[in-house]
């Protein structure tokens, strides 16, 4: 174990570390941009420039191992002026686009230059012009001159994604990054390279110009896209959720997540959300109170219960939490006794899919804790039983705890009309559908909160229950099943302490904290 | 004086056919080698004192010992991209004596105990590569090449390989990912080449000059090689030798020679009698000597280097007083703007940046604090990239700007050149 | 230090002779005003409005270019910079590449602004202005949202002649 000496610390650290590893196990600040700890060593921004002593030269910190009883600094003067000069290197032919530019707020270079530069400029030539606006694929926008080439996006599609859809061509100050003739960026995983790039070189296609970021705030909830539960930020602002980046996690996703992923935000927005409770069937729709409704539709089920429990159905999703399934069978089997709970899976056919890096075939954030609870309360029934049961006519009542993000779920049409044919229909769900309007059975609709609204505890496909705290709130008038279910049971719900609607103006939120580079 | 080792017999077309060469005492330094060990010529070379004759002047001998101990597959590369403005002794050597270079690879390769080498020539020698590549297959005709050499069991193969004419291939590591077929960049360091170089094995890579030369050293062994040159700069070397001089052209003459009869004995003084101004001992990445300093140096790696200059690939450039400093600054700087690979950012933007300034001033729009901005970007530019591109411009520039201020100066104050009557036509320069 | 208060004179606690003079200024102004009109001293507000000097700091003038669209790059800064949130931005992509970003809608709350120019401050690209103008009546509350169309192309939208200056006008004049 080589010690070292890291700005007057000395610290401890495994044979082979990189003194940019070290430097962040000892929790000091070192410039760079091209170093990134889940890719190769590039070396080539020349920003994390340190001192070791006996060392005549300034060495990179990230591409120098660590020996024994290194002394090394980056608070020294020389270590200072070539940082200071490696940032004036970046920025002479950086174009002043900040007012258009989406990263500003969390660029690296503005974070850098205001820690590391901060010089009056000596460039009085023309800055280099390259291409702007590149549409490299469906996801990304590249701006060749925003480009400082630190090469981090062609090392991703070269390392991780491995299908190597990028490349630096020409050379010296005429580089720009660009993709192969017919060969566009587009893959599962390209607004990954959005997120590492440290400057605006590569911008969302899907966020351009929605919202600056400095509008948005940043809540740390997991992906609810598919199986993996790869851990996020939810970018939001009082208008509604924005974007979704990942977090790194090295149980989980590492640092990445897929594209797949980054949509998970669009089902949590008003004009997609069901945003009042409802009653009644096709074309004759009353609306009401969320809860209200559940209390109402709750002393029907009761009394439905009493005369027979063997009448109701309870259809559960994947898409909910561990609280909300333990309230939710608590009250239906060890409450009524329905024995009559089903499994409904979206897509039998690719549920173990893998594409060997995250993303995968379930597209639910929680089956694996459904199936759990699923056993504890000894449910062995299938789905083909509940087709059978509706079409012999058993069933007077059916509750369905249905899917938050729809389009996951290319089966919800099929299966609405099989249960339009039970009298009664309760269905629970955040997401507003034309389908369930159109039921003609007796249904209630109750709207429910999506991941981003709620505390809960979801567990992964390997069995990891992750939990995630609720960040803003989007309908207030929907609940949790949680809630709902506890109102269909007769209980009160103080409705003093539920949450509010975020009451707040726009507000600058990096005002006081700067971004994650 | 000029000592003919090297270059003996490159008067004689029939040097660079196999039959001449052979009748001229080719090949023979071959036998000899196979009966020595290979340890025992890596000690020959190491205590010859031969230093690498591309520009860097590492010991070759200390090189090759550099090899790790292992059954891995090794690679010695043959470095003829001579890309240096000014250089051309490269060019000469493979163009009369492709053989001789052929030995000396052979010798070496079975000292480092490899079994494939590449040649990789600049992509402007069209004429070199097909002397080479016909000196080859010669070779493997005539049992130098290929399974079982002259019977001592050695097998090798030799490639040759045609670049596509960027500077920066000259560099050891951009050779080896231009060679793999990467983008000819330059690869950080460590692991170095001798670790892991072409393929990610243990590599050699070593000058046209450095190899023929270990050709002479196995043949005359190291005590003889040693007679010419210093303590510490042992040989002869070859020097390119143009610019304002009557008789320009390559020169062998011992390290350790002044550079004061070179210019004016063997090279005949300036033409039409005109004053020395400046010299460029080294190619154009070395700083520039004026010609006081000219008078004084003498051509080995220790003296040039004490005077703030080096002796790089031997590419001596004679400048007399008829030409603007500013201008060929001007020049310098725009070969390595253009030549800058773009990784780095010190050097891709530096090396464009000093290109702006200069040009800024030679176009008359300079600002007298571009002098001194000029040297302050050069500065901040050393030692701060993976290879030396980025110190080979800013060398020159800091050594133009210091040594020859006042022209740099006059030029900005009064916007034409001191020297030249007619002003810097720079759209004539470029198109 | 003591600071001496000293009494109005009892004759001047009659307060009626300011009283008639000034009583006999505005009936003097009254004649006048009703026998000679063109000396007159008020103005008819709301028919005639008083001009004030082209610096004056009054409401908002969207600046435009040469080919007549909004300088405006919907950068936001005016929006982040406002102490009153009364801007509203609305940004999209724009088809010429070096336009790049542009306002779709761009609308101030005229109600809610407080006319402190931080606006015109941030603006990096000299896209808003406050224009000589500064009244703002109106019949109903929607028409206090001036849109684009309200800010830059009103016809008879003041200020807006020096806002056609083109970018190397602009650069030429140091601005």
């Amino acid at each position: 174990m080589p010690k070292c000496t890291i700005n007057g610390k000395s610290i401890e650290v495994k044979p082979g570390t990189t003194i940019i590893q070290a430097f962040k196990e000892a929790g000091e600040e070192i410039a760079h941009y091209c170093w990134h700890p889940a890719l190769s060593v590039a070396g080539v921004c020349r920003l994390c420039m340190v001192q070791i002593e006996g060392q005549p030269k300034l060495q990179i910190a990230c591409n120098t191992v660590v020996a024994d009883n290194m002394v090394i600094t980056n608070k020294s003067e020389p270590v200072k002026d070539a940082v200071r000069w490696g940032m004036d290197f970046h920025l002479i032919n950086h174009p002043l686009d900040c007012p258009i530019c989406d990263q500003a707020g969390e660029c690296g270079l503005q974070e850098q230059y205001m820690r590391y530069g901060q010089y009056d400029p000596e460039m009085a030539e023309p800055k280099q012009k390259k291409h702007k606006v590149i549409d490299l694929g469906p996801t990304v926008v590249l701006d060749s001159e925003r480009c400082i080439l630190c090469s981090r996006c062609v090392r991703f599609t070269e390392e991780v994604t491995k299908t190597n859809e990028l490349g630096i061509f020409n050379r010296g100050d005429r580089s720009e990054i660009g993709t192969f003739h017919n060969k566009p960026l587009n893959n599962n995983y390209s607004y990954n390279t959005i997120d590492i790039c440290p400057v605006g070189a590569l911008t969302s296609k899907d966020f351009r110009f929605r919202q600056r970021v400095w509008y948005l705030k940043e809540a740390r909830s997991i992906c609810t896209g598919c199986s993996t539960g790869c851990n996020v930020n939810v970018y939001f602002n009082e208008e509604g959720t924005w974007r979704v980046k990942p977090v790194q996690n090295d149980k989980v996703n590492g640092y990445w997540m897929c594209d797949k992923g980054r949509d998970v935000y669009k089902f949590t927005n008003l004009p997609v959300r069901l945003t009042s409770g409802k009653t009644g069937s096709k074309d004759n729709w009353n609306l009401l109170e969320a809860g209200a409704l559940a209390k109402d539709v709750g002393a029907t089920i009761r009394a439905a219960a009493r005369s027979g429990a063997d009448k109701i159905a309870l259809v559960i999703t994947g898409q909910y939490s561990n609280e909300d399934y333990d309230a939710l069978f608590q009250f239906f089997s060890v409450g009524l006794g329905v024995q009559n709970i089903y499994h409904w899976i979206n897509n039998p056919e690719d549920m173990n899919g893998f594409d060997g890096l995250l993303f995968r075939g379930d597209r639910n954030p929680n089956t694996k804790g459904l199936v759990a609870r699923l056993e504890k309360y000894g449910v062995k029934t299938k789905w083909l039983d509940l087709e059978d049961k509706i079409k012999a006519h058993d069933l007077t009542h059916i509750v369905i705890a249905g899917p938050e993000n729809h389009s996951v779920f290319p089966d919800l049409e099929t299966k609405l009309r099989l249960f339009d044919q039970v009298p009664n229909v309760v269905w629970l769900s955040a997401g507003k559908s034309v389908a369930v309007d159109g039921l003609t059975a007796v249904t209630t609709q109750i709207p429910m909160k999506t991941f981003i609204e709620k505390d809960g505890t979801y567990t992964n496909y390997a069995g990891l229950e992750q939990k995630v705290k609720r960040g803003t709130t989007i309908v207030a008038g929907a609940l949790t099943l949680e809630e709902a279910v506890h109102l269909m049971s007769g209980e009160e719900l103080d409705m003093n302490m539920r949450p509010l609607p975020p009451k707040y103006l726009k507000t600058n939120f990096l005002v006081h904290k700067g971004g994650p580079l | 004086m000029e000592v003919k080792l090297l270059t003996e017999h490159y008067d004689k077309p029939e040097f660079k056919a196999l039959v001449g060469y052979k009748k001229l005492g080719g090949y023979d330094t071959l036998k000899k080698a196979f009966g020595m060990k290979p340890k025992e010529i890596i000690e020959i070379v190491k205590a010859s004192g031969l230093r690498g004759r591309g520009g860097a002047g590492f010991p070759t001998g200390m090189k090759w010992s550099f090899l790790p101990e292992n059954n891995e597959p090794r690679y010695l590369l043959c470095n003829a991209d001579e890309g240096e403005p000014g250089t051309f002794k490269d060019r000469m050597m493979m163009e009369r004596a492709p053989h001789q270079l052929i030995e000396g690879m052979v010798i070496s390769a079975y000292a480092v105990q490899s079994k494939k080498s590449y040649i990789y020539i600049r992509g402007e020698y069209t004429e070199s590569y097909r002397t080479v590549e016909k000196a080859i297959r010669e070779a493997y005709d005539g049992g130098f090449l290929g399974k079982n050499i002259l019977g001592s069991g050695f097998d090798h193969d030799m490639d040759v390989y045609s670049g596509a004419g960027a500077y920066i291939c000259g560099e050891e590591t951009g050779m080896i990912s231009s060679l793999e077929g990467l983008k000819g960049q330059p690869k950080l360091k460590p692991p170095f080449p001798a670790v892991k170089g072409y393929l990610r094995k243990p590599t050699i890579v070593n000058n046209v000059e450095t190899l023929a030369a270990v050709k002479y050293i196995i043949r005359d062994g190291a005590q003889a090689y040693r007679k010419n040159g210093t303590e510490k700069s042992a040989g002869t070397k070859l020097f390119s030798v143009s610019g304002n001089v009557v008789r320009p052209g390559n020169y062998e003459i011992p390290l350790g020679y002044p550079l004061k009869d070179l210019i004016f004995n063997l090279c005949g003084g300036l033409k039409h009698g005109r004053k020395l101004k400046a010299v460029i001992p080294g190619g154009s990445s070395a700083p520039v000597l004026t010609a006081d300093e000219a008078m004084r140096a003498t051509m080995d790696y220790e003296c040039l280097a004490q005077m703030g200059s080096m002796l790089g690939s031997g590419a001596v450039i004679v400048i007399d007083d008829s030409n603007c400093m500013v201008d060929l600054m001007k020049v310098i700087l725009h070969f390595y703007h253009h030549e800058s690979c773009g990784q780095c950012t010190p050097c891709r933007e530096g090396t464009g940046w000093l290109d702006k300034i200069v040009t800024s001033i030679v176009t008359g729009h300079g600002r007298l604090q571009d002098v001194q901005l000029l040297e302050k970007v050069a500065k901040n530019m050393m030692g701060r990239t993976i290879c030396a591109l980025s110190d080979a411009a800013a060398m020159p520039a800091i050594s133009f700007v210091t040594k020859f201020r006042d022209e740099f100066e006059f030029f900005v104050r009064e916007g034409r050149s001191k020297v030249k009557k007619e002003g810097y036509n720079y759209a004539q320069m470029h198109h | 230090m003591s600071y001496v208060v000293k009494r109005p004179s009892a004759s001047s606690q009659w307060y009626l002779p300011a009283i008639f003079s000034g009583m006999g200024l505005t009936f003097k102004k009254m004649l006048r005003n009703l026998f000679v009109g063109d000396k007159m001293q008020t103005l008819n507000y709301p028919e005639e409005k008083y001009e004030y000097g082209p610096r004056f700091k009054g409401n908002h003038v969207l600046t435009v270019k040469k080919d007549g669209s909004v300088r405006c790059t919907a950068c936001m800064l005016c929006a982040t910079n406002c102490p009153a949130q009364c801007i509203k931005i609305t940004a999209a992509e724009h088809n010429d590449p070096s336009v790049e970003k542009y306002p779709i809608s761009y609308e101030i709350d005229i109600l809610r602004c407080v006319f402190c120019g931080f606006c015109e401050e941030a603006c990096p690209v000299d896209a808003i202005r406050m224009g000589p103008e500064w009244q703002s009546p109106a019949l109903n509350g929607g028409t206090f949202n001036y849109d684009i169309q309200h800010l830059a192309y009103r016809g008879n939208l003041k200020g807006g002649i020096q806002s056609r200056v083109d970018d190397q006008e602009r650069h030429k004049a140091g601005i």
